[in-house]
C-alpha cells in the first residue's frame, strides 16, 4: 500500500532523520487510514460478527416451543436448516442463472459500446455517453417500478402494441421472469460500465494503437486484439463488481413479486434472508443464510481473481 | 356594550394559555402517579372493522378499565410484523388481534401470553369447543376466539334457477355441476381455485373437511404431514377440475377476481360465513342474486367442515394488566352489546365463537340482500359440523405462502397441486428445525 523505495536506490540519510521520517510516515499513514478502518469495523466487521453470533446462538424453543425460550449455543443446527431448505437452494440456483445471463451480456455489451465510442465511429459521442449513462442515475427501485409498469399486461403499452400485432408475450411468466430482471439490470447499469471501459480506453497509449494500424490491423482487429487486452484489468474489475452486485439480487424481484406469482417471497437468497427475518421471525435462520451468502460471494470473488491472475500469468509466461 | 379586547389583554391571554396548559399537564401528570383508584388503561390493536365502536361501547359501559384503541393494518399488510417488532421492543399492546393460523406462531414466539388461568369457566363453557380448541395447545390457552367461520357455498341463485341447476350436496355432484356449467353456459365457470394471496387457507379448509391433519402435537413434538391421504384426495380432485378447464384458477383478491364475480363469470364462491357480509359491501348491485347453502360434503352421512377466516384476541407478554385485558376480551367476545356495536359499523356476517350470540347477529343482519334468507340459522347448523382437532402450524404464514406459490405455478401449467403441498412441507421443516422445535415428518 505504502511503497518505500529500496534503500539502495536513495542516498542513505542519517539514521536519526530516517527514524523521524519513518515515524511521520506512520502517523500520516494512520491518520489517512483511520476513517477507512473505523467504517470497516462499524459497517462490516461488527454486522458480520453479529450475524455469525446470531447464527450460532439462537433463542431455543425445545419441544413444542410453548415454554420459555433460552438463548443457547446451537452449533451448526441453523446452518444445517438453511442448507436443507429447498427454497434457499432454489434461490441460489436462480441467482446463479441470473449471473450466467447477466454478467456476460453486460460485459460484452458495455465493452462493445465503449470500443465503438472510442473508435470514433460514433457521432455525437458525448450525447451518446450521456444517453447511455442517464438510466444509471435513476434509482434501482424507480427503475423496477417503471419496468413493472411496462411488463404488466393491461397496463403496459408495449404488451398492448404487441397484442395488436397478434403477439402475446407474458414478460412475467414462468420462463421469462429472469430475463425480464436481467433486462432491468442491463438497462440500469450498462451506461455506467460503458463509462468505466471508455475511461480505461482513453488511457491506452495512442502510439500502440497507431503502431497496430501501421502494421495493417483493421478497426475490428485493433479494437479486439490491441485495445481489449490492454484494458483487461478494468474488465476484471467490472466482472467482479457486477458479480458481487448480482449475488445480492433483491430490489427487482421484491417489486416484481407484487405483480407476478412466479416471483415468490424467497426468490433470491437476499429475499430469503428478508423473509426469514421479517416474515418468519427466524433471526437465526436469516443470520445463517446471510453468512452463507457472504461466504459464496467471497469464494466466487476470490475464484474470479485467482482465475484471471493465473491466466494473466500464463499469458506472460508464453509471450 | 363591551368593546373589542385591547391588545394587552389578548397578549396576556396568549401568555396565560400555554402556562395554564403546562400547569394542567403538571397536575394531571402528578395525578396519574398517585391514582390507584382511577381506571386501568389498557391498549388494544386490531385491524377488524367496527373495533372502535366496540371499544367506545366498552368504555361507556364501565369506568374501571379505559381501553385505548389503535387501528393497525391487517396481518398480511404489515400488522403482524408490527406486532412482532413491538413485542421485540417490549412495548406490545395489552390486547392484540391474531387470526387462527398465526396463533401458534405468536404463542411460540412468546408474544401471546398463556392465559389458561385467566379464562373464566363461564366463558369456556359458552365458547364453541372447536373454536377454543384452535387456540389451545398442549392444554394451555393462548388466545380467545372472537368468531369462527364455517365454510359455506355462496351461489348465484338467479343463474341456478334460470338453468335449472341443483345445489350440489356432495363433491361428486359439485364436479358434475362444474361440467354442466362449462358445457351449457357460455363463459362462466363453477368457481375459482384460489392461488395467491389466500389460496392456502381455502385449500386448508377443504383438507380440514376431508379429514386431513397437517400438524399434530402428539408426543410433545410437531408432527408434520401436509401431504396425508385426505389432502392427496383433495389435491387430486381440484387438479382434475383445473386440468379439465372446469374452474378458473387465479388470484383470490384483486381486480381480476372482482370483475369475474361482477360479470357473473363465477357461479359460486366457497368461503367462510363472513364472506356473505363482505359480498354485500363489495357488490351492492348484486342484491338478490346470491344465496347461501351448505358446503358440499364427501360423505353426507358423516358431514364435516373446515373453517376459513376468523380472529382471536390474545393478551401479550408485555401487558401490565392481564386481568383487565382479559375482562375486556371476555366482554368483546361474549357480550351482546359488543356484537351489536361491531355490527353497527356496517355490514358484517361474522359467526360468533359464542354461539348463543348468533341470535343477536340474526336480529341485526339485514336480510334484504339475500332475499330474506335466514343465513344465521344456516351458520348455526354448519358451525356444529366443524371438525374438531385441527391444528395450525408454528409458521403458518410461511407454510401457506410456499404452498400458494406452488399453486400459482400449477395454475400456469408448471407442476401440480400436490407438488405444491409437498414443497410447502419441505420449505417448512428447516424453519421449525432452526427454531429448535421437536419435529417429525410424515409423508404418508
Amino acid at each position: 500500500m505504502v511503497t518505500v523505495a529500496s534503500p539502495a536506490a536513495v542516498p542513505r540519510p542519517a539514521p536519526v532523520t530516517r527514524s523521524v521520517a519513518r515515524r511521520g510516515e506512520r502517523v500520516a499513514c494512520g491518520v489517512l487510514m483511520a476513517p477507512f478502518f473505523t467504517l470497516f469495523v462499524l459497517v462490516f466487521l461488527i454486522p458480520v460478527g453479529t450475524a455469525v453470533w446470531l447464527s450460532f446462538f439462537t433463542a431455543d424453543e425445545p419441544g413444542l416451543g410453548f415454554g420459555p425460550e433460552r438463548t443457547v449455543f446451537v452449533g451448526p443446527r441453523t446452518y444445517q436448516a438453511v442448507l436443507s431448505d429447498p427454497t434457499f437452494l432454489r434461490g441460489l440456483g436462480v441467482v446463479g442463472l441470473y449471473c450466467l445471463l447477466y454478467i456476460p451480456l453486460l460485459v460484452v455489451a458495455a465493452l462493445g459500446l465503449a470500443l465503438l465510442l472510442d473508435s470514433g465511429a460514433a457521432r455525437l459521442r458525448s450525447l451518446a455517453q450521456f444517453g447511455l449513462y442517464l438510466p444509471h442515475v435513476v434509482p434501482g427501485i424507480i427503475a423496477a417500478i417503471i419496468w413493472l409498469y411496462l411488463y404488466t399486461p393491461g397496463l403496459s403499452p408495449v404488451v398492448d402494441l404487441l397484442a395488436r400485432a397478434d403477439v402475446t408475450v407474458d414478460f412475467l411468466g414462468v420462463h421469462t421472469v429472469i430475463p425480464a430482471m436481467v433486462n432491468i439490470a442491463l438497462w440500469s447499469n450498462l451506461g455506467y460500465n460503458v463509462v468505466v471501459f471508455y475511461a480505461a480506453l482513453q488511457a491506452v497509449p495512442r502510439e500502440v494503437v497507431e503502431a497496430a494500424v501501421v502494421d495493417g490491423a483493421g478497426p475490428v482487429r485493433t479494437a479486439l486484439g490491441v485495445k481489449t487486452p490492454l484494458i483487461r484489468s478494468s474488465i476484471v474489475m467490472v466482472v467482479l463488481f457486477t458479480l458481487i452486485w448480482a449475488l445480492q439480487l433483491f430490489t427487482e424481484p421484491m417489486l416484481l413479486s407484487q405483480s407476478s406469482p412466479m416471483v415468490n417471497s424467497r426468490f433470491s437468497p437476499s429475499m430469503y434472508i428478508y423473509d426469514a427475518a421479517f416474515t418468519r421471525n427466524n433471526y437465526g435462520l436469516a443470520a445463517a443464510a446471510s453468512v452463507i451468502l457472504l461466504a459464496c460471494t467471497i469464494a466466487l470473488s476470490y475464484g474470479v481473481t485467482r482465475w484471471t491472475n493465473r491466466s494473466a500469468a500464463g499469458r506472460k509466461a508464453t509471450s | 356594550m363591551p368593546g373589542p379586547p385591547n391588545r394587552r389583554s389578548v397578549l396576556a391571554a396568549g401568555l396565560a394559555l400555554p402556562l395554564a396548559g403546562a400547569l394542567g399537564a403538571c397536575t394531571s401528570g402528578g395525578g396519574r402517579s398517585t391514582t390507584s383508584a382511577g381506571p386501568v388503561r389498557i391498549t388494544f390493536w386490531s385491524a377488524l372493522r367496527g373495533s372502535q365502536e366496540v371499544v367506545d361501547a366498552f368504555n361507556r359501559g364501565q369506568n374501571r378499565i379505559q381501553v385505548v384503541f389503535q387501528q393497525i393494518p391487517s396481518g398480511g399488510q404489515g400488522g403482524y410484523a408490527k406486532l412482532s417488532n413491538a413485542a421485540r421492543a417490549g412495548n406490545a399492546p395489552d390486547v392484540a388481534t391474531i387470526e387462527y393460523p398465526q396463533v401458534p406462531g405468536f404463542a411460540i414466539d412468546g408474544v401471546a401470553r398463556d392465559i389458561t388461568d385467566l379464562v373464566s369457566e363461564r366463558l369456556r363453557n359458552r365458547l364453541l369447543p372447536q373454536a377454543l380448541g384452535l387456540t389451545t395447545f398442549a392444554g394451555r390457552v393462548f388466545s380467545v376466539p372472537l368468531d369462527i367461520e364455517p365454510m359455506v357455498l355462496h351461489y348465484r341463485r338467479d343463474v341456478f334457477d334460470q338453468h335449472g341447476l341443483a345445489v350440489p350436496r356432495t363433491w361428486d355432484e359439485f364436479a358434475e355441476l362444474a361440467r354442466t356449467v362449462r358445457d351449457r353456459l357460455d363463459g362462466p365457470r363453477i368457481c375459482l381455485f384460489a392461488t395467491v394471496p389466500s389460496g392456502g387457507t381455502h385449500f386448508a379448509a377443504f383438507c380440514w373437511q376431508a379429514g386431513a391433519q397437517w400438524f399434530d402435537t402428539g408426543d410433545g413434538a410437531w408432527n408434520v404431514s401436509l401431504a396425508d391421504a385426505p389432502t392427496r384426495r383433495v389435491a387430486e380432485y381440484w387438479q382434475r377440475l383445473i386440468n379439465d378447464d372446469l374452474v378458473i384458477s387465479g388470484p383470490s383478491e384483486g381486480r381480476q377476481n372482482d370483475s369475474y364475480i361482477q360479470q357473473g363469470r363465477l357461479l359460486t364462491r366457497l368461503s367462510g360465513a363472513w364472506d356473505a357480509g363482505a359480498q354485500m359491501k363489495a357488490r351492492p348491485g348484486q342484491k338478490g342474486l346470491w344465496a347461501l347453502a351448505p358446503l358440499p360434503q364427501w360423505d353426507p352421512a358423516r358431514p364435516a367442515l373446515g373453517t376459513h377466516g376468523g380472529s382471536t384476541f390474545a393478551v401479550t407478554k408485555d401487558s401490565a394488566h392481564p386481568e383487565a385485558a382479559m375482562e375486556f376480551i371476555e366482554w368483546q367476545v361474549s357480550s351482546p352489546d359488543a356484537l351489536r356495536a361491531r355490527l353497527s359499523s356496517g355490514t358484517s356476517s361474522q359467526y360468533p365463537a359464542v354461539p348463543d350470540l348468533a341470535e343477536v347477529g340474526r336480529a341485526a343482519f339485514d336480510r334484504a340482500y339475500y332475499a330474506g334468507q335466514d343465513i344465521y340459522t344456516l351458520f348455526d347448523q354448519e358451525a356444529a359440523k366443524i371438525r374438531d382437532g385441527w391444528i395450525w402450524g408454528p409458521r403458518m404464514t410461511a407454510t401457506l405462502s410456499v404452498m400458494q406459490d406452488g399453486f400459482a405455478r400449477a395454475a400456469a401449467g408448471q407442476g401440480s397441486l400436490i407438488e405444491a403441498v409437498r414443497a410447502a412441507q419441505a420449505g417448512t421443516m428447516p424453519d421449525l428445525a432452526a427454531l429448535g422445535l421437536a419435529t417429525s415428518e410424515h409423508t404418508n
